[in-house]
């Protein structure tokens, strides 16, 4: 039990560490715009299919199931798209696109940091004056914080859109009824971009520390991805739980 | 001149270092050998910051760096050097590229200009012509050559290398021992080298310091290592199988 105890407490302080000098050269050193352009293209445009499709489907099955319970319980489907798009702009859109991002992306961001840990490149990168969080993790870093939102976006466009199908073509719902906004306001709007700003800050901070912390051979490497998705994973949905429990006492 | 003493290192339970004291001086190429996972790499890291002691003391031409920073090493890491144990280039960099990030981080030296003193850098170690290339689609022996050359890149006095010759047919290897010495002979570089390799000992040596359960078992000179009659550096230099050296 100690031993757990020891080990939470161990990646918790080193996660913090990480965070901090994050935090630090984003705001004091200068930005390798190159460096983060390749990382924006590795995080966003090469998770864009996963995310379209996941939630694509995703917005399917919910259209489905709302449709054949709102058919049995009151004989009308022209509430699913007012009902359905509050949930995904405010809950499921960016929860369920931070945890593809952790599942993909944090597992990369760990198994590549970690990998250079193992084979001396992060001590190679003290020896040449370059940190190893500044020049790893902080292009990362950024490129989260700038995709997670627009994935968020497209994901949430990619759901919606085919609840809208799937309402269209099995329940005749017209799509100008489905895609019926009245329902979201600009509360909602922030609080899912909000989620989707959190998760990209914490899940490559995360995901680097674990990989910073990466130990022996190519054990070590796996243990970091492993805990790099256990903990940017619980992360996103403790924060969810945060965000929308702070939305809430907003509203009311 | 360099100084460890007394340095204890543990990981968890595993004692690598209990209590070694060694002195380096200036000019010197100082051998550092001891069966596999005897912690001459753990020593030779402390003096870079790359690893910190329990306990001891480490000095660098007098100051106590014990208790430096991270950032109080960057300095002293623009000056001592090192050649790490498996090149360890950076694989999203080209070759030149790999020589030219010390002088950009180092010195502040502009893109263009980096390169340009990083390729004639790697001409040196006969690479430029490869200069573009990525490391992975070199051969090791090459990778060791342009592993020198970044640690050479910014002329420093101290150089650190961990195990150079490991790896390389024995052509290449007699070159980097040749350039040890030159270093040495020529530029007044000061070198620590970890080694198995007692060829290069016996050819390059000014000193050899042997570890052994985490403490120095001889420090002398190599024609004092080869007449030693402790048995177990007598198994050590004579390669014995058998012998009273635990594994």
């Amino acid at each position: 039990m100690m031993g757990i105890l020891r080990q939470v407490w161990q990646q918790t302080t080193s996660t913090i560490r990480v965070g901090q000098q994050t935090l630090h050269y984003t705001l004091r050193a200068r930005w390798h715009w190159p460096t983060i352009n390749q990382q924006m293209f590795l995080i966003g445009n090469k998770s864009l299919v996963f995310t379209i499709l996941t939630l694509g489907f995703l917005g399917a099955i919910m259209s489905l199931q709302a449709g054949f319970q709102a058919l049995r319980i009151i004989g009308d489907t022209s509430l699913i798209g007012q009902q359905m798009l509050p949930l995904l702009v405010r809950q499921l859109g960016p929860t369920l696109v931070g945890l593809m991002v952790a599942t993909r992306v944090g597992t990369g961001i760990a198994a590549e940091i970690g990998s250079m840990v193992v084979t001396e490149q992060v001590d190679a990168l003290r020896m040449c004056n370059a940190p190893p969080v500044d020049y790893l993790v902080k292009p990362r870093f950024i490129a989260c914080v700038l995709m997670l939102p627009v994935l968020t976006i497209f994901g949430i466009a990619s759901a919606f859109l085919a609840g809208m199908a799937i309402a269209a073509t099995v329940f005749n719902t017209n799509p100008a009824v489905f895609a019926n906004t009245d329902f979201v306001n600009l509360l909602d709007l922030i609080e899912g971009m909000t989620k989707a700003l959190a998760f990209g800050i914490v899940i490559p901070i995360i995901a680097g520390a674990s990989g910073l912390d990466a130990r022996g051979g190519s054990q070590g490497v796996g243990d970091a991805t492993t805990r790099a998705v256990v903990n940017s994973s619980l992360a996103v949905i403790v924060l969810d739980f945060v965000i929308g429990g702070l939305a809430f006492l907003v509203r009311v | 001149m360099i100084e460890f003493i007394d340095v204890h290192k543990a990981f968890g339970s595993n004692v690598v270092l209990a209590g070694v004291t060694v002195t380096v001086h200036p000019g010197q190429v100082v051998f550092i050998i001891g069966k596999s996972g005897a912690g001459k790499s753990v020593l030779v890291k402390h003096l870079l910051g790359l690893i910190r002691p329990d306990s001891g003391v480490i000095r660098f031409e007098g100051q106590d760096i014990t208790g430096f920073t991270e950032k109080d090493f960057y300095p002293l890491r623009k000056r001592c050097a090192m050649v790490f144990q498996h090149s360890t280039l950076f694989d999203s960099m080209s070759l030149v590229e790999n020589v030219a990030l010390p002088l950009r981080k180092h010195k502040g030296m502009g893109h263009a200009e980096s390169l340009k003193a990083a390729r004639e850098k790697l001409a040196l170690v006969q690479m430029d012509r490869l200069a573009d290339r990525a490391p992975a689609d070199i051969g090791d022996g090459l990778r060791k050559r342009v592993a020198i050359a970044r640690a050479l890149t910014l002329d420093p006095e101290y150089v650190v290398f961990d195990e150079p010759t490991t790896g390389l047919d024995p052509v290449n290897a007699v070159r980097v021992d040749r350039l040890i010495r030159q270093l040495a002979d020529e530029l007044g570089v000061t070198s620590i080298v970890v080694s198995h390799d007692l060829r290069s000992i016996f050819g390059v040596a000014d000193r050899v310091v042997m570890l052994y359960h985490g403490k120095v078992l001889l420090d002398g000179t190599p024609a004092e290592f080869k007449a030693s009659d402790n048995p177990i550096i007598h198994q050590f230099v004579n390669g014995l199988p058998e012998g009273p050296m635990e594994l």
